[in-house]
């Protein structure tokens, strides 16, 4: 039987790492949506140097492993003089590694809308990135919409990686709670319900708006 | 108004334009004919620089088409185009579809904007669907929304590249009919077609293309009569007895 003494006890503790989950991943979800759509752009984009530079991000940062840009941020840039707390590096890291993912997402989108919609875009004198904005983008928004909820229900999971440096997230504080409890599997069972909390609606959602969408057609 | 000297396209190997020379006058209909994959939508492409010329002279309304310094989105808004596809925006309304140009590239507010598309829907015989989206509407309406769209910018020129190809039998008179209007009040219209009739009565002058080349140029009542080349001749006998 599960002893829910212990999430009674230690609620301020879950709560605290449920408040930071919550924050790393909203600003995490805020950065990698904006750095994510820049790169799709460079990436298709009729500039060539603006492809290798997306084609580089993207391949090199979803190559490597999170914990890696993670330890990046935390340990990594400090010896040029860059200092982030543990929070703050947590949360970046997660926000570049998901950038790579959301700009593949979008790219694809943006490549699934037909060809001649930018062409009668273009030849009506719009410039590239008008006919982007008011005419792709829109129609690429709904192809988009399902992996990019994938990709967030990802983001809200991986942002447990902020435990590995002390990041104030559930996971820091789950390992927090069972190293003064001595009690593993009813301390972390709880923190995976927290994590459901969150990622089950988020994933209900993204569902309802794919129906919405579909019918908007 | 629009000008072709030597013009030569490749796509790799593929030589799809060979020397073309073509002047077409301000206020004259010209149509291009031949037989598919014989160079007529890419010739008709270059004008607007959808697609861009290997080698050769392209002028364009004064300004030479593939030059480095030009700026393309200012011939653009001067040249409509109509596609076979109708490629209009599914997101938007009717209206929509016809005013982002004028507001986004000539900056006209939403309300001017708003009258010059109802005063070019109800040219084109559509004013009652001004708020429906283009899935609503039959090929036939959607197609005259996507010449409104291009009428909106009050071009000096018009490309139509098979508007009618993709639409049922009885849908292409109403867009031909607007099409033969336009010509009457003296747009200069470039058209890639098969509808002969049309071409019959509407142009100026035919230009017979085959493999990338023009091999004839004539008006209307000569090509149609006797065509000088055995290739139009052929075309043509194909194309009026089925």
């Amino acid at each position: 039987m599960l002893r829910f003494s212990i999430l009674v006890e230690h609620w301020d503790l879950y709560m605290q790492g449920f408040g930071h989950t919550i924050k790393a991943s909203v600003l995490a979800l805020i950065g990698s949506l904006a750095l994510g759509t820049i790169i799709a752009i460079f990436r298709i984009a009729p500039i060539r140097p603006l492809n290798w530079v997306g084609t580089a991000y993207v391949e090199f940062i979803r190559n490597i492993p999170l914990v890696l840009i993670v330890f990046v941020f935390f340990m990594g840039l400090p010896a040029v003089g860059i200092r982030f707390d543990s929070f703050t590096a947590g949360t970046l890291g997660l926000m570049v590694y998901t950038a790579a993912f959301i700009a593949e997402a979008i790219r694809s989108g943006i490549q699934a809308v037909p060809k001649g919609q930018m062409e009668a875009a273009r030849s009506s004198g719009l410039t590239y990135l008008q006919a982007m904005r008011y005419v792709i983008l829109p129609q690429a928004v709904k192809i988009v919409i399902p992996p990019l909820g994938n990709q967030f229900i990802n983001l809200v999971k991986n942002s447990s990686v902020l435990g590995v440096i002390a990041g104030l997230d559930l996971m820091y504080y789950g390992d927090l709670i069972s190293s003064k409890t001595f009690v593993t599997f009813d301390v972390y069972i709880f923190v995976a319900l927290f994590y459901l909390v969150l990622t089950i609606p988020l994933s209900l959602g993204v569902g309802y708006l794919e129906r919405r969408l579909l019918k908007a057609r | 108004m629009i000008y072709f000297h030597q013009v030569n396209k490749y796509y790799g190997d593929f030589h799809v334009l060979k020397d073309i020379n073509l002047t077409i006058n301000q206020g004259e209909v010209v149509v291009i004919i031949g037989p598919s994959g014989s160079g007529k939508s890419t010739l008709v492409r270059c004008i607007n620089r959808l697609e861009t010329i290997s080698s050769g002279e392209l002028i364009v309304d004064g300004v030479k088409v593939n030059d480095k310094g030009v700026n393309i989105n200012e011939l653009r808004r001067n040249i409509g185009m109509v596609f076979q596809h109708f490629n209009l925006y599914p997101h938007m309304t009717v209206l929509q579809n016809i005013t982002l140009a004028p507001r986004k590239v000539l900056g006209m507010s939403e309300k001017e904007a708003n009258e010059i598309a109802m005063y070019y829907l109800e040219k084109v015989g559509i004013p009652d669907k001004a708020n429906a989206y283009p899935s609503a509407l039959s090929g036939g309406q959607q197609q005259r929304v996507a010449i409104a769209r291009g009428l909106a910018m009050k071009p000096k020129i018009m490309l139509f590249d098979e508007p009618t190809s993709a639409l049922d039998p009885e849908t292409i008179g109403e867009v031909l009919d607007v099409m033969k209007q336009l010509a009457k009040e003296g747009m200069t219209m470039v058209v890639v077609t098969h509808e002969m009739g049309f071409a019959r009565e509407v142009a100026d002058r035919i230009v017979f293309m085959d493999q990338g080349r023009i091999l004839e140029e004539a008006p209307p009542e000569e090509f149609f009569a006797a065509p000088k080349e055995e290739r139009a001749r052929v075309f043509l006998s194909r194309i009026l007895n089925h």
